[in-house]
C-alpha cells in the first residue's frame, strides 16, 4: 500500500483549523466565552459545600442553609443555561468547520493531478475521502464539545483552588507534573504501537476485501484454508498490536491514579497544616478536596477519550495533508487550442520496472480516427493514458492543437480530451442525473438525446422507471454493456475534441461488441480519435492503424496498405478473421 | 438465534469476563470510597489537627489508590482481551462462512461482507464490554447506597430515589435527541457514501472532465448533512444544558438537607463532606448503566447482521460420492435456469468443446449453473452420470472447475497466484504459464515468477491478468475445465496460441469453453450452439461456418 498522499505535520494541521476558525470569529470567540463561563459556573457548588462547612463548624444557626441553597440554585440555572448555549455553539463552529474541510479535501481529491492519482491510486484516497472523514464527524460531534468543556473545567477548577487559598492551590499543583511525566512516558511509547496497530488493520481490511471480493475464485480453486490463514494471521496480529496498546494504556492510566493520589494527599496534608496553623478554615479545605475531586472526571475524560482523540487528529492530519494540496493551477498563460489535432512526441515511459515505451511518436490530424493495435502488454493503455494526459511520461511531449498539454492546462485539457477505458463506473443516482455529471446544465432532452445517439434508448425505456431509474451499486445493476453505453453518453454530452477509448468495446461478448462498436462510431464521429482495441473490426473503421510492439511503433498506414505489406499487422489480422482457424 | 450469538460471546470467555468484571467492579467501589474518604480525613484528622489520624489517613488513601490502581490495570486488561479475542474470533467466523465451499445465500454484495466482517464482528463483540462495564457500575451504586445508608437513612433514601429519577427526567429529552442525530447520522452517512463513489468513479469522471461536477455534487450534499448536524447541535445543547441544571438543582437539594441536617447537629462536617461527594459521584455509574444500554442495543444490532451471515443456508450441500476415474465427462440434462429453457449437451471425456451464445445472458446461466452457485435450477447436471450435487463437495470441485471470466488476482507473488499456494515445482508452473501464452509477462520482470502482483492485479494489463487467470486454471488441471470467454483481452496472434497450447494442454481431459472467438472454436472437437435458451445445433466449428448463416454471422469478425 504505497502512501503518497501527504500528511499534514501538527502545525500544519493546526494551521488549517486556525485559518477555519478564524473565518468565523466571533462565533468561536463567544462559544469559548460562553463555554468558559459554564464552567465557571460549575465551582460555586464546591465552594459553597465549603462555606457551609465552615458554618457548621463555625456553629451556626440552621437558618443560614437558605441562602446557600438559593446560591446553589441560582448557579445551577445559570450553568444549565451557559452549557446549554455554549455546547450548541461549539458544536455549530465545530460541525462548520468539518464541513467546510470535507467539501475543501473532496473538491481537492477529485481535482488531484492525472500523474499524481496514477501514483497514488483510488485506496489512500478512498480511505481519507471515507473513513478518515468519518472518523472525525465522530470526534467532532460526539467528543469536541466535552473535550473544551473538560479543558475549561480543569483549568477554571485549578484556578479556583488557588483562588480559595494559594497555599492549598500550590498543593494541589504537584500533581500537575506528574500528569505531565505520565504524558511523557506514555506518548513516544504509545505512538509508534498505534501506528502499527493502524497498518496491521489496514492490512487487516485488505485482506478480508480481497478475500471476499474474490470469494467465487477462492471457493473454485479451493483456497479457502489458505485465505482463512492469513487472514487468520492479520486478525491476530491486528488483536495483538491492539491489546499491547492497551496495556500499555493501563500503565499510562496506573501513573495518573498516582497523581491523583498524591495531588489529594497533598491537598488533606497542607490543609491539616493551615488549619492547624489557623491560616484556614476547614471548610476552604473541604472545598480544595471537592474541587480536586472534580477533577478526576474531565482528566479521567481526556485520558479514556485519548484514543479516540489520537486517532481522529491522525485522520485530521491525513485530511489537511489533502486540502492543503494546491489547487490545479492553471499555467500562467493558459493556451487555448484551436484545431483539434493531437500528437504525441518522443515519449518513453516505464513504471517501477523496465521501459513500457521507447520514443513513441504519432500525430492524428483533427478529425482522423486512429486505431493502435498490438500484442498483449506492448503498452497501448500506457501511450493511451499518456495521449489523453492522464499519465505524466517519463520523458516526451503530448501537444494538442499544436500547444504542450502543460500550457493548457489540466483543467482544459480535461474538457478537451475525453478518455474512456474499459473498467467503467456508474454512479449511484438515477440514470439522468449519472449522464449528466458529463455536463451538470444539460435539460433532460439533452440528456436524452445523448442516449439516442448511443443507441440506448431502448434498454433505457424498458428499465423499471424508464431513465429515471436508480442506478449504481445496490440499485438496478447494468450489464457491462450498458454500462459502458452510460459512459459513451457521457462523453457525447461532454462533447470533447478528442476521444481516448482503450478497449471500450471488449467486455461484450462478440453479439454486444458490435452494438458497442456502433454505439462508439457515433459518439466519436466528427472528433479526433485514438482508438485502442484487440477488436480488429475497429482498426478496419479506422483512418490509419498503428501497430505497436514491446513500446515501439512498428508499422502505420491504412488497413489495407499495412494488409497488403504482409507485416505483423497482417498477422494480426489472419489470426483474428479466425481464416486460418477454419483452414487448419 | 442473535441471543444465542450474543450468549455464545459471554460464555466463551466467562473465565476471563469473571475476573474482569470482579476486578472492575473491585474498581468502581474504590472509586466510590473516595468522596468518602476526603470525609473521613475531613472528620477525623484536618478537623481535629491529630498527627495520629493524619498518618492514618495517608496511609489509608494509599491503600485506596493502590487498589483502585491495580483493580483497573488488571481488571480492564482481562475484559478488553475478551474483547479483542471475541472480535477476532467473530471475524474469522464471519469469514470462514463467506469462503465455505458450500456458498451462502445471503445475496450480500461483498463490500456489505466486509463491513459485516469489520464493522459488525467489533460491534457485535461490545456486549463484553458492556457486561463488564455494567457490573461495575452497578457494584459502585451498591457501595454508594450503603455509605449513603449508613450515614443517614432518609437522607440515603432521598438521594437514592432521587438519582435515578433525575436520569430520568433527563432521559425524557433523549427521544427528540435520538431523532434529530439519527437524521444527522444519516444525512452524514449519505454524504459519506457519496464521497465513496465519486472517488471509486474517479477515473470515469477524470476521463471526461466532470471532476468540478462532481465536487459541487458533493458541497451540496455536504451542506444539507450541515444543516442536519446544526439541528442536532442545538437539541444536544439543549440537552446538555437540562442535564446540568437538573443536576445541579439535584445537588442544591442534596446540600439543602444535608446542611440543614449539618447544621442542627444530626450529621458531622466529615459525613456531610461524604454525602455532598457521593450525591455528585453516584451519578457517573449511572450514566455508565446507560451507556451500557446503547453499548448492548449496539451489539444486538450488529450480532443480527452477524447471524443472517453465519446462519445463511449454504448453496449446495455436502455430498459423499466420489469419481473414481480419470476418464470424467460432464453432462445436462434437461436445464432450465433464467433464460435456458431445457438444456441437453455433454462433453465426453477427452472432450474440448466449444460453446457459443448467441445471447450473453444465456451464457452466463449456464455458467451459474455449471459453477454449482445455483441449485435452484431444473434438470440434472451429472458428472460421469452422478449428480453433482451427490458428489463430496471438495471432489467436486477438484473434478469441475469454472474459471470466472472477471478473473480475481490476489496480492501476492505471480508464482502464489498460479498455483494458488499449492506446492508446486517450477517446472509445473512455467509450463502452465507457457500453455496460457505468458512467458513474456513473467519474463519482462527481473524478479520473474517471484515479481509481486498488486491486489486485483491492477499493475498488470488487461490481458496479462486474464493470462495469468488462465495459466492459474491451467495448473490446476482438474478433469473438467471450464473457461468463460478467456481471451477477450488479448491480441488475435496471442488468442490462436493460446487456442493452440491450450489444446495440447488440455489433451486427455475434458474442457468446455464458452467463446466466440473463431480461433478458440477452430480448436474445438465439436461446437454447441445456444440460442434462445436452447442448444439450437452442433457441430464441428468449420461445419458450422459452412452451413449455418447465423453462426457464420456471430463468430467470424
Ligand atoms: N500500474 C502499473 N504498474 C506497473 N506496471 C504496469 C502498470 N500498468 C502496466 N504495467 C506494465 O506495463 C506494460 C504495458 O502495459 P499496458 O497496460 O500499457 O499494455 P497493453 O498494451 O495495454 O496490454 P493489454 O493489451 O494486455 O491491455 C506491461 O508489461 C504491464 O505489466
Ligand atoms: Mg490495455
Amino acid at each position: 500500500m504505497s502512501d503518497l498522499l501527504p500528511v499534514s505535520t501538527p502545525k500544519q494541521t493546526w494551521a488549517l483549523l486556525r485559518a477555519e476558525l478564524l473565518r468565523q470569529r466571533k462565533l468561536s470567540t463567544v462559544a469559548l466565552l460562553v463555554m468558559l463561563a459554564a464552567s465557571g459556573a460549575g465551582l460555586i457548588a464546591p465552594w459553597m459545600i465549603g462555606v457551609l462547612v465552615d458554618d457548621v463548624t463555625a456553629g451556626a444557626g440552621a437558618g443560614r442553609i437558605v441562602g446557600i441553597v438559593a446560591v446553589l440554585v441560582g448557579a445551577a440555572l445559570v450553568a444549565g443555561v451557559l452549557v446549554g448555549i455554549g455546547t450548541t455553539l461549539v458544536a455549530r463552529v465545530g460541525e462548520t468547520v468539518l464541513a467546510r474541510i470535507r467539501e475543501r479535501v473532496l473538491d481537492r481529491a477529485l481535482h488531484l493531478p492525472s500523474s499524481a492519482l496514477e501514483k497514488v491510486g483510488i485506496g489512500d484516497l478512498l480511505a481519507r475521502a471515507g473513513d478518515d472523514v468519518s472518523a472525525v464527524t465522530r470526534a467532532i460531534t460526539q467528543t469536541v464539545p466535552d473535550l473544551v468543556q473538560a479543558v475549561f473545567t480543569i483549568a477554571l477548577t485549578g484556578a479556583g483552588l488557588f483562588a480559595l487559598d494559594w497555599r492549598l492551590g500550590l498543593a494541589g499543583l504537584v500533581a500537575a507534573p506528574m500528569y505531565v511525566i505520565a504524558l511523557r512516558w506514555y506518548l513516544p511509547r504509545s505512538g509508534p504501537y498505534y501506528a502499527k496497530e493502524r497498518i496491521a488493520i489496514g492490512e487487516r481490511t485488505q485482506a478480508l476485501a480481497s478475500s471476499l471480493r474474490g470469494k467465487a475464485t477462492v471457493r473454485a480453486h479451493r483456497l479457502e484454508d489458505a485465505h482463512i490463514d492469513r487472514l487468520t494471521d492479520r486478525s491476530a496480529s491486528a488483536m495483538n498490536l491492539s491489546m499491547d496498546v492497551f496495556r500499555l494504556f493501563t500503565r499510562f492510566a496506573s501513573r495518573n491514579n498516582r497523581a491523583e493520589f498524591v495531588g489529594l494527599t497533598a491537598v488533606l496534608v497542607v490543609g491539616f497544616l493551615l488549619v492547624r496553623g489557623d491560616m484556614a478554615t476547614v471548610g476552604a479545605v473541604t472545598a480544595a478536596a471537592l474541587y480536586f475531586h472534580r477533577l478526576f472526571n474531565p482528566v479521567g475524560f481526556l485520558i479514556m477519550e485519548f484514543d479516540e482523540i489520537q486517532s481522529a487528529g491522525a485522520s485530521m492530519a491525513r485530511l489537511a495533508g489533502v486540502a492543503s494540496l494546491d489547487p490545479p493551477a492553471d499555467p500562467d498563460n493558459p493556451r487555448e487550442p484551436a484545431a483539434a489535432s493531437l500528437e504525441v512526441h518522443g515519449i518513453t515511459h516505464h513504471y517501477d520496472g523496465p521501459a513500457v515505451l521507447h520514443d513513441v511518436s504519432l500525430r492524428l490530424e483533427p478529425g482522423e480516427r486512429v486505431a493502435l493495435v498490438g500484442a498483449s502488454g506492448a503498452g497501448k493503455t500506457t501511450l493511451a493514458g499518456i495521449a489523453a494526459g492522464v499519465l505524466e511520461p517519463v520523458s516526451g511531449v503530448v501537444k494538442l492543437g499544436g500547444f504542450d498539454l502543460a500550457d493548457i492546462g489540466e483543467a482544459r485539457v480535461r474538457r478537451h480530451i475525453a478518455l474512456l477505458s474499459q473498467e467503467v463506473h456508474v454512479f449511484d443516482g438515477t440514470l439522468l442525473d449519472d449522464v449528466r455529471l458529463a455536463r451538470d446544465d444539460a435539460s433532460d432532452d439533452e440528456v436524452l438525446a445523448a442516449l439516442d445517439v448511443v443507441g440506448a434508448t431502448g434498454w433505457v425505456n424498458a428499465l423499471p422507471d424508464g431513465p429515471a431509474t436508480q442506478v449504481g451499486e445496490g440499485a438496478h445493476e447494468l450489464t457491462a454493456a450498458q454500462a459502458q453505453q452510460l459512459a459513451l453518453a457521457r462523453l457525447v454530452l461532454a462533447d470533447p475534441m478528442v476521444a481516448v477509448l482503450d478497449e471500450a468495446t471488449a467486455e461484450a461478448g462478440s453479439a454486444g461488441a458490435r452494438v458497442l462498436e456502433d454505439a462508439a462510431d457515433a459518439a466519436t464521429s466528427g472528433r479526433t480519435t485514438l482508438v485502442v482495441a484487440h477488436r480488429l473490426t475497429q482498426a478496419e473503421r479506422a483512418d490509419r492503424v498503428l501497430v505497436l510492439d514491446k513500446g515501439v511503433v512498428v508499422e502505420s498506414g491504412s488497413h489495407d496498405e499495412l494488409l497488403a505489406a504482409g507485416g505483423r499487422y497482417a498477422d494480426l489480422w489472419w489470426s483474428w478473421t479466425g481464416i486460418r482457424g477454419v483452414r487448419n | 438465534m442473535r441471543r444465542g450469538l450474543l450468549a455464545g460471546a459471554v460464555r466463551r470467555h466467562w473465565g476471563r469476563l469473571l475476573v474482569g468484571v470482579l476486578l472492575l467492579a473491585t474498581h468502581q467501589a474504590a472509586e466510590a470510597a473516595v468522596p468518602v474518604a476526603i470525609g473521613l480525613v475531613i472528620d477525623r484528622a484536618v478537623a481535629t489537627g491529630d498527627w495520629g489520624a493524619l498518618a492514618w489517613s495517608v496511609a489509608g488513601l494509599a491503600v485506596l489508590f493502590t487498589v483502585l490502581a491495580f483493580a483497573y490495570r488488571l481488571g480492564s486488561r482481562q475484559a478488553v482481551l475478551a474483547f479483542e479475542r471475541e472480535m477476532h474470533h467473530l471475524r474469522v467466523q464471519v469469514a470462514k462462512r463467506v469462503l465455505d465451499p458450500r456458498g451462502e445465500r445471503t445475496g450480500m454484495r461483498s463490500g456489505e461482507l466486509l463491513s459485516i466482517a469489520s464493522s459488525d464482528a467489533e460491534r457485535a463483540a461490545l456486549v463484553i464490554r458492556g457486561v463488564a462495564m455494567g457490573i461495575a457500575a452497578l457494584t459502585a451504586l451498591a457501595v454508594s447506597s450503603v455509605a449513603l445508608l449508613t450515614i443517614d437513612v432518609p437522607l440515603g433514601l432521598g438521594v437514592l430515589v432521587g438519582v435515578p429519577l433525575l436520569v430520568l427526567v433527563t432521559t425524557r429529552v433523549a427521544p427528540l435527541l435520538t431523532r434529530h442525530s439519527a437524521a444527522q447520522q444519516e444525512a452524514a452517512a449519505r454524504t459519506t457514501a457519496l464521497a465513496t463513489d465519486l472517488v471509486s468513479g474517479l477515473r470515469t469522471l477524470r476521463g471526461i472532465g466532470a471532476q468540478h461536477t462532481a465536487a459541487s455534487r458533493y458541497r451540496a450534499s455536504s451542506e444539507g448533512a450541515l444543516r442536519a448536524s446544526l439541528r442536532a447541535a442545538t437539541t444536544t445543547g439543549l440537552y446538555q444544558g437540562v442535564t446540568a441544571a437538573a443536576s445541579g438543582l439535584f445537588l442544591a437539594a442534596v446540600a439543602g438537607f444535608a446542611g440543614w441536617f449539618a447544621l442542627s447537629g444530626r450529621l458531622t462536617v466529615g459525613e456531610l463532606v461524604t454525602v455532598m461527594g457521593l450525591a455528585q459521584f453516584i451519578a457517573e455509574p449511572l450514566r455508565t448503566l446507560g451507556f451500557c444500554g446503547q453499548l448492548l442495543a449496539t451489539s444486538r444490532a450488529s450480532a443480527a447482521r452477524l447471524t443472517t451471515v453465519l446462519d445463511a443456508e449454504p448453496l449446495v450441500e455436502h455430498g459423499t460420492r466420489s469419481v473414481d476415474s480419470a476418464e470424467v465427462s460432464l453432462t445436462l440434462q434437461g436445464v432450465s435456469y433464467r433464460t435456458l429453457r431445457s438444456v441437453d449437451m455433454a462433453v465426453a471425456p477427452h472432450e474440448m468443446v466449444g460453446l457459443v451464445a448467441y445471447d450473453q445472458r444465456d451464457a452466463d446461466a449456464l455458467l451459474a449453473v455449471l459453477a454449482g452457485q445455483v441449485p435452484e435450477h431444473e434438470g440434472a447436471v451429472l458428472v460421469n452420470g452422478i449428480p453433482s450435487a451427490d458428489l463430496d463437495i471438495d471432489e467436486r470441485r477438484r473434478v469441475v472447475l469454472v474459471e470466472q471470466h472477471d478473473i480475481a488476482l490476489f496480492e501476492g507473488s505471480l508464482r502464489e497466484n498460479i498455483s494458488g499456494g499449492a506446492r508446486t515445482s517450477d517446472d509445473e508452473v512455467s509450463a502452465a504459464v507457457a500453455a496460457a501464452a505468458a512467458e513474456d509477462v513473467v519474463d519482462v520482470h527481473p524478479a520473474g515468477l517471484d515479481h509481486t502482483v498488486t491486489d486485483r492485479g491492477s499493475s498488470l494489463s488487461g490481458g496479462q491478468r486474464q493470462r495469468i487467470g488462465l495459466a492459474r486454471a491451467l495448473l490446476a488441471a482438474p478433469p473438467v475445465l471450464v473457461l468463460h470467454d478467456p481471451t477477450t483481452a488479448v491480441d488475435a496472434v496471442t488468442e490462436e496460441l493460446i487456442a493452440e497450447r491450450l489444446t495440447a494442454k488440455r489433451t486427455g481431459q475434458s474442457t468446455l469453453v464458452v467463446t466466440s472467438s473463431p480461433a478458440l472454436l477452430g480448436k474445438a472437437d465439436r461446437v454447441i450452439v445456444l440460442d434462445a435458451g436452447q442448444v439450437s445445433s452442433v457441430g464441428t466449428h468449420a461445419e458450422l461456418v459452412d452451413t449455418d448463416e447465423t453462426y457464420r454471422k456471430a463468430v467470424l469478425r
